[in-house]
């Protein structure tokens, strides 16, 4: 068996494979949420998960970067203690979707380099990833214009696709052989049509995607400083810095670290979510705040998410479309990625007559 | 993998009172093999950690080039800073680092120095005075100019007054406002620069304080006509995990604690402002 093979199987002889792995790791995936939504948890069995969703609301991130992270224990004294709290128990991410899959590699990439982020990077070796193509997409998910989906060639150690029955294995990776591997009989090499089917659902679910982000362009307004200042305080208005957008979005990962008491002796330094959107984010302890004001902050995002310096950086823009702060921002249509980029693309775009003007005197 | 967070324990060897709100502490680390194979460079700072309180980065301000302990000068602003100023000898903290990128050494051995120090710039700044001191012979014209809010305010007066007795240094000081004891100039630190004299191309500067002092400062340098190459710059942001992790030190795409602090105005002048 080897890297981008692809197989079928009967969807229940799968499952049954599924199940096994919670002896070794916790086994997370979808199950139905309280309202009628779809909550990535740790189940007990497969039979608790629900495969009739798109997407969840929140992202998979809390399981690789959890809201909460105890860093270490240290215990006051003359000479403190402290032991590290390292989490890298096995897990297997079941049934997440190619943009939230992205987000994944993003991180792999930001939290190496240079100093290596141990607490990310043991969690994440001891991940499996069990990704779902896309074969329907939500009306609000565009990752074809951020090259996040709806299926992805690489990045999984297994990417599901859904037949009906049956289920199209893309094998990813080692990991991803190891659990196809357990699987005694039913595991049947994708045929000349099977791989037709697979090709025909794709184009389908490109073809329903309804928002658009026109992305290169907004990079190339913002990277050039093309943006009316008026813009940004317009935007700065709309915003009520709840920092939900930044919260449920798969690439964003900025935090703040804390040391908390648990006893007069005993305590944690944490890390925990935090936001480029709030306020006390640059606030330093002089009281000096760089970017004090909301349409300061605004435009640090969409710098971070689409300025050519970060493209650079990190290989992509700093969206994958999956869509979620357009659900989210309380700013209804105004400042999720899509409707800025609209708004970026018709900055300083010159009027045909300014145009004419232009070449004449060039 | 080695644990990005945990800090190593240092104790306090000393402490010196510098101003009514700024101490300087002289810490080692406990751990013999590591304080011994400890090695920084000038410009680079450390994350310190006060277990229950948190942990807040300063700038190392000892010599890079003497070995067996290292030193802080802390200004008493907040929780962690206050917590230092209540230590007492012997006390042992936490200490991460050396962290962030430092002021180019080697690569200016041969050119004039002119050193522009403001307040509790000057910390930073030593951690590059002092080397170039021990290699004196390796470098030009050797000028410092310091300003602060009033004499009582200026650390390291008696490192002061040391370097104001040599004579293989010019050593300029200046205060806001002056009060009996203050016989030199009145003035911010920029009013120095007409009473010196540099050649541009032979001399790198080097400046930090606060972030209104280094603009001007930075001005009447271009004005002065020096490169943009020839003037380095430290830039300060609210920091947390100080490797390039956290996001709070961004500006453009440069992440202060990991690309910085250290930047010429060559690097600082492209950067969005915020
Ligand atoms: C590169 C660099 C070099 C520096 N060098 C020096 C130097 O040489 N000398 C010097 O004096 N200063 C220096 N500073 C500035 C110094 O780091 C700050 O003065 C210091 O961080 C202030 O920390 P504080 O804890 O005293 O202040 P505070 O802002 O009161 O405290 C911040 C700490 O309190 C906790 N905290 C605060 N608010 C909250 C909240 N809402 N919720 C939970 N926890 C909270 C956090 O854990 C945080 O660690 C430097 C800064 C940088 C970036
Ligand atoms: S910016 Fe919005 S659409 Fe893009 S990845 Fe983040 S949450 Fe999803
Ligand atoms: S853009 Fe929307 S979701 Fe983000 S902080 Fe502002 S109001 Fe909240
Ligand atoms: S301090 Fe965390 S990224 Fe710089």
């Amino acid at each position: 068996m080897k890297v981008g093979q692809k197989y079928t199987i009967d969807k229940q002889a799968f499952l049954a494979v599924l199940d096994s792995l919670r002896k070794g790791a916790k086994l997370i995936g979808p199950t139905p949420g309280p309202d009628g939504d779809v909550v990535f948890r740790e189940v007990a069995s497969v039979a608790e998960f629900t495969f009739d969703y798109v997407n969840e609301f929140d992202p998979v991130k809390r399981f690789l970067i959890p809201h909460r992270q105890d860093l270490f224990r240290f215990t006051l004294g003359k000479r403190p203690t402290f032991e590290p709290l390292v989490d890298s128990s096995p897990q297997v991410l079941c049934g997440i979707r190619s943009c939230d899959v992205k987000g994944i590699l993003h991180w792999d990439k930001f939290f190496s380099g240079t100093y290596l982020d141990n607490y990310y990077l043991e969690k994440r070796a001891n991940t499996t990833i069990i990704s779902v193509a896309c074969n329907k997409p939500l009306d609000t998910c565009f990752c074809i214009c951020c090259d996040g989906g709806p299926w992805l060639e690489a990045g999984f150690d297994l990417q599901l696709t859904d037949f009906g029955d049956r289920y199209l294995i893309h094998v990813g990776s080692k990991k991803g052989i190891a659990i196809l591997e357990k699987i005694k009989k039913g595991l049947v090499a994708a045929t000349q049509e099977d791989l037709q089917r697979r090709k025909e659902l794709m184009a389908k679910c490109d073809s329903q995607m309804v928002p658009t982000a026109y992305v290169a362009k907004a990079i190339i307004q913002i990277t050039n400083n093309r943006v009316r200042e008026e813009l940004w305080e317009e935007m700065g208005f709309e915003c009520f810095s709840c920092g939900g957008c930044t919260h449920v979005c798969p690439v964003c990962t900025c935090y703040d670290v804390a040391d908390y008491m648990e006893s007069p002796t005993c305590g944690v330094r944490l890390r925990c979510w935090d936001s480029c959107q709030y306020s006390g984010f640059t606030r330093e302890a002089s009281g000096h705040n760089p970017r004090e004001k909301t349409k300061e902050r605004i435009k640090r995002r969409f710098y971070h998410k689409l300025s050519y310096a970060y493209v650079k950086l990190d290989g992509h823009q700093g969206c994958v479309g999956c869509g979620r702060c357009i659900t989210v921002c309380e700013a209804i249509g105004l400042l999720d990625l899509p409707a800025v980029v609209k708004r970026l693309r018709r900055e300083g775009q010159p009027e045909p007559e300014q145009l004419g003007a232009q070449r004449h005197s060039s | 993998m080695e644990n990005l967070y945990l800090p190593q324990l240092a104790v306090i060897d000393q402490i010196v009172d510098e101003t009514p709100d700024t101490k300087t502490f002289t810490l080692h680390f406990l751990d013999e093999r590591y304080n011994k194979a400890f090695s920084y460079k000038p410009g680079q700072f450390v994350e310190v950690s006060v277990f229950g309180k948190g942990e807040a980065p300063f700038g190392l301000c000892s010599n890079p080039l003497r070995k067996g302990n290292f030193r802080i000068t802390v200004r008493a602003t907040g929780t962690v800073t206050n917590a230092l100023h209540e230590a007492k000898v012997g006390d042992v903290f936490g200490v991460r680092g050396p962290l962030g990128n430092s002021f180019p050494f080697e690569e200016v051995m041969g050119h004039d120095i002119l050193i522009v120090a403001g307040g509790i710039g000057l910390p930073p700044l030593r951690s590059l005075i002092e080397p170039i001191f021990d290699k004196r012979n390796k470098f030009g014209e050797f000028t410092i100019l310091y300003g602060a809010r009033t004499p009582t305010d200026r650390v390291y007066k008696d490192a002061l007054e040391e370097w104001a007795a040599r004579d293989d240094v010019r050593l300029l000081q200046t205060v806001d406002r002056a009060d009996e004891t203050w016989t030199g100039p009145v003035g911010v630190v920029t009013t120095l620069f007409e009473k010196i004299k540099v050649d541009p191309k032979r001399t790198f500067a080097f400046t930090c304080g606060p972030p209104i002092m280094i603009r001007f400062v930075i001005q009447d340098l271009l004005a002065m006509g020096f490169a943009d190459d020839h003037i380095i710059s430290t830039l300060e942001r609210y920091m947390k995990c100080g490797v390039g992790k956290c996001g709070h030190c961004a500006i453009g795409h440069k992440y202060i604690c990991v690309d910085g602090p250290v930047f010429s105005w060559r690097q600082i002048k492209v950067l969005p402002e915020r």
